[in-house]
């Protein structure tokens, strides 16, 4: 089965269409209107409207020229400054035309696919007659948001950047807070037809080798057409594609970035994606935020702690909610059991049912509230909470004490930032509901524990995922509390660095 | 054998040591000690402890010849195939009743005392797969879990024995010496295998660190152990005095139940999950080492793939006594009497051999 998949991907891999394919492989000609017709027949000139040949004269070479370029991903400015104006107005006799443009940095080449790549990563090309190589200059300008303030991880003290969808300005942003000469921003072409690049950044005093090489090695064997953003590019590198917990660390603030950079962890950085990819991810940097350390020692762990239990109470109370009224109501103190069953006493389904009825609304408010247009956004989210809710109790469809717990499971879930972990705690909730509702505490603490296993076994990119504190490694005990900077002295340890001592 | 590069290190082994036995202060091994020792019961651990440390002392001289060789090696190497095989499979038949007994009243116990309505055989059976699933992922991960869930479980059982304690009566500590000085002594030496999974600990030496940190997280593990077992089984005769205590199975279930936390009436709720998580863990560690030795004993190379094979055999063979409250106890008792002779003779006896073969003395040349 497997061998004739492969056999038929082999044969639609030969007969992919590859237009000009030979000709790409061929080098450029001295003849300068030969030259121009095959990028001409390249890049389908006329018809393609945003690329542009331009004729001309240099005198000061007594020779004639062309420039090409696609005009929507350029700088017309400097085209036009640095490149046309002086070669076509100085007269004194030049050896060379580096002598006269006056850009920073200009390149020889004379393969047509290189050129072609270098055409459509926002170069411009000058063919000159007579020579065998063309010049390209890196005019590029792609258009984007500027910079704005993080959507997703807000924070109150610390820096209100985000990543935007240039991967120049992620860069710049990341480098803006490591000025260091070893933080390096390696680039690698990882689709074939797209072109995509990807750049992987990391300090290269600090980063542990053998991880660098694990996931250099990963992302250049993706055999694909097309990876357009990091969303994706984590679903072709990750280990575990049918787990519910997340392997790589997505976050669009550049400050965590850094201070992951400065661990000696691995950052992905893409064009067209206003985040990055940290790698290897535990379960602690989903659970961490930002704020947690640019807040003073107390207040940052006030709210770590309030996250911990926020996490506990979003991924328990329902299940424990239907546990208790199922299996254990001699557990409770009898006030409140009186209180429960009060309001549970018209209710016409069993306490599985109306805590499931209950949580699949809240999802159905929460994912609908997130694709309603912006404008009628919280009117829609008013009536989904307040008039469903209240409507629900009043018709003795679900308990009171269910909207309650459901109510804070919700809002709870949404202490942990991180979107991807975000989804794991609302999945392993309905896998706790149905243990509770098949035999109880039991069920709850049994999963549990088999979660438990599952956690500790699991690894990204060859780091446990409970590291440090199961299996312990040599830390600064960044886990559940965080210590006080002074002490925190060491790099984890499991993600190897070259240096571990921080301070 | 599985996890290579997971090598489980002090705290994770101190954490396994403190499940596996400082919990057994939450079944029935208490009602066992009270039975003969009644209110010097609490004296039990002591000697027990005491007699468990010269058997490790032992055990350790054995084990520092044959560095990095677990217990199964050992014995192979000391008393040939044959001999060793047959000795491994006492010791095999030893831990699968001990797992298989124990595990049929841990579920006696959550049926009983929480889920008089579920039958046990699902229990049972979700237990086990829980273990199995535990077992299958390696040593290394039982003991990143344990060392993981040891501080919640210590200061669970902590926090209820001394809650427990305020309650009790400390008049119910007299006659000192419940049935007489020497009555405790015997009794207590008889009982001595209630400690004997640390025979079986040594089977783990491979999967070690290094031979260091085992040595230092037994002796911890020993003190942790004897300390938890002294209070519990403490703090359950005060409360309930050692007449009482005898009629009870589930003396740790009993005091959760019957103690307050201020206007919390039913603390239990608070208690239980952690000695289902500490029950659940033992039970995988069992498991395990059941698992391990019969892979050599059978020459199984991926035993992990036995495990649920083996898992489903115990769970009917756990399911056949009828009445547990009255026939599992007495099997409980008798297998820890016959338990303990080779508990305690079989370290002098590697000891010796060992000694005959003059490995020890080479080591100390070294």
């Amino acid at each position: 089965m497997r061998r004739k998949y492969m056999r038929s991907k082999a044969k639609r891999e030969q007969s992919t269409p590859d237009i000009g394919s030979s000709i790409k492989e061929t080098t450029i000609e001295k003849n300068l209107n030969k030259t121009v017709q095959i990028f001409q027949s390249l890049y389908s000139f006329p018809k393609n409207k945003d690329v542009t040949i331009r004729h001309f004269h240099i005198p000061a070479l007594q020779k004639d020229a062309a420039l090409l370029h696609i005009s929507t991903i350029t700088s017309a400015e400097t085209i036009d400054t640095d490149i046309l104006k002086p070669l076509m107005t100085i007269n004194e006799a030049a050896q060379q035309i580096d002598d006269l443009i006056t850009v920073p940095s200009t390149s020889k080449e004379n393969k047509v696919k290189t050129i072609c790549k270098k055409i459509n990563e926002g170069s411009a090309a000058i063919f000159i007659d007579g020579e065998e190589e063309a010049i390209l200059i890196n005019v590029a300008k792609f258009e984007g948001r500027s910079v704005e303030q993080p959507q997703n991880e807000n924070v109150v003290k610390g820096p209100k950047e985000a990543f935007n969808e240039l991967a120049q300005t992620n860069i710049s942003l990341v480098r803006k807070k490591i000025k260091s000469e070893s933080l390096v921003a390696e680039s690698f072409t990882i689709s074939k037809r797209s072109k995509n690049e990807l750049y992987v950044l990391y300090i290269s005093d600090l980063v542990d080798d053998k991880l660098l090489a694990n996931v250099k090695k990963r992302v250049q064997s993706l055999n694909t057409d097309s990876i357009q953003n990091l969303g994706i590019l984590e679903q072709y590198i990750e280990e575990r594609r049918y787990s519910i917990f997340p392997s790589t660390l997505y976050t669009e603030r550049p400050d965590r970035a850094a201070s992951f950079l400065e661990d000696g962890y691995i950052v992905l950085v893409m064009d067209n994606d206003p985040a990055c990819l940290v790698l290897p991810a535990t379960f602690w940097s989903f659970f961490h935020s930002s704020e947690d350390h640019y807040l003073r020692f107390m207040y940052g762990n006030f709210i770590r702690l309030l996250r911990l239990i926020a996490l506990f109470i979003s991924v328990f109370i329902s299940a424990i909610y239907v546990a208790i009224t199922n299996f254990h109501s001699e557990m409770i103190p009898g006030d409140l059991l009186l209180a429960i069953i009060a309001t549970r006493d018209k209710v016409p389904f069993p306490g599985l049912v109306e805590v499931l009825l209950m949580e699949l609304s809240f999802e159905l408010i929460r994912e609908a509230g997130l694709r309603v247009p912006t404008p009628i956004g919280p009117t829609i989210g008013i009536v989904g909470a307040l008039i469903l809710g209240q409507a629900a109790v009043q018709a003795n469809i679900v308990s009171p004490i269910v909207v309650i717990a459901v109510a804070l499971s919700g809002l709870s879930s949404f202490a942990i930032g991180d979107l991807s972990m975000n989804f794991a705690i609302r999945l392993m909730k309905f896998l706790f509901i149905f243990a509770a509702g098949l035999v109880g505490i039991f069920g709850i603490t049994a999963l549990f524990t088999v979660g438990f296993f599952y956690l500790v076994s699991i690894k990204s990119f060859g780091v446990p995922y409970f590291s440090p504190l199961a299996p312990s490694y040599q830390s600064s005990g960044d886990t559940i509390f965080r210590r006080t900077l002074q002490n925190e002295l060491f790099r984890p340890g499991y993600v190897k660095p070259k240096d571990i001592t921080k301070r | 054998m599985g996890q290579h590069e997971n090598r489980v290190g002090t705290k994770e082994l101190v954490a396994i040591i403190f499940i596996m036995m400082g919990v057994k202060v939450g079944d029935d091994t208490p009602p066992i000690l009270y039975d003969v020792l009644k209110n010097a019961a609490w004296m039990g651990p002591i000697i027990i402890a005491l007699l468990t440390a010269v058997i490790l002392f032992v055990l350790f001289k054995v084990a520092s010849a044959y560095k990095q060789k677990g217990l199964i090696d050992i014995v192979f190497h000391l008393f040939g195939k044959y001999l060793g095989w047959i000795i491994l499979f006492v010791l095999w038949l030893g831990i699968s009743a001990a797992t298989i007994i124990d595990s049929s009243i841990y579920s006696d116990i959550i049926v009983t005392m929480y889920f008089p309505k579920t039958p046990t055989i699902i229990i049972y059976l979700l237990l086990m797969a829980a273990c199995t699933y535990g077992a299958k992922k390696g040593f290394g991960q039982i003991g990143s879990v344990s060392w993981a869930v040891f501080p919640y479980i210590t200061a669970s059982l902590i926090i209820a024995l001394v809650i427990s304690l305020r309650n009790g009566t400390t008049a119910f500590f007299f006659p000192f010496f419940g049935p007489g000085e020497m009555e405790v002594i015997k009794e207590s030496i008889i009982k001595t295998s209630i400690l004997s999974d640390y025979l079986f600990l040594f089977v783990f030496i491979p999967f070690m660190k290094d031979l260091k940190s085992f040595k230092k997280a037994s002796w911890i593990g020993l003190i942790l152990i004897t300390l938890i077992l002294i209070g519990g089984i403490m703090s359950f005769l005060l409360i309930f005095d050692y007449r009482s205590v005898q009629m009870l199975d589930y003396p740790f279930h009993e005091v959760i139940r019957y103690i307050q936390l201020g206007f919390l009436t039913n603390v239990e709720t608070l208690f239980f999950p952690f000695w289902l998580i500490s029950s659940l863990v033992r039970f995988t560690v069992y498991l395990y080492i059941s698992a391990v030795i019969m892979g050599r004993l059978f020459k199984i190379n991926n035993f992990e793939y036995a495990i649920p094979a083996l898992a489903t055999v115990f769970v009917f063979i756990g399911y056949i006594p009828e009445s547990p409250d009255y026939l599992i106890f007495h099997l409980r008792e008798n297998l820890l009497n016959i338990l303990t002779p080779i508990f305690i003779f079989l370290p002098f006896i590697l000891w010796a051999v060992a000694k005959l073969k003059g490995d020890l003395r080479r080591e100390k040349t070294n």
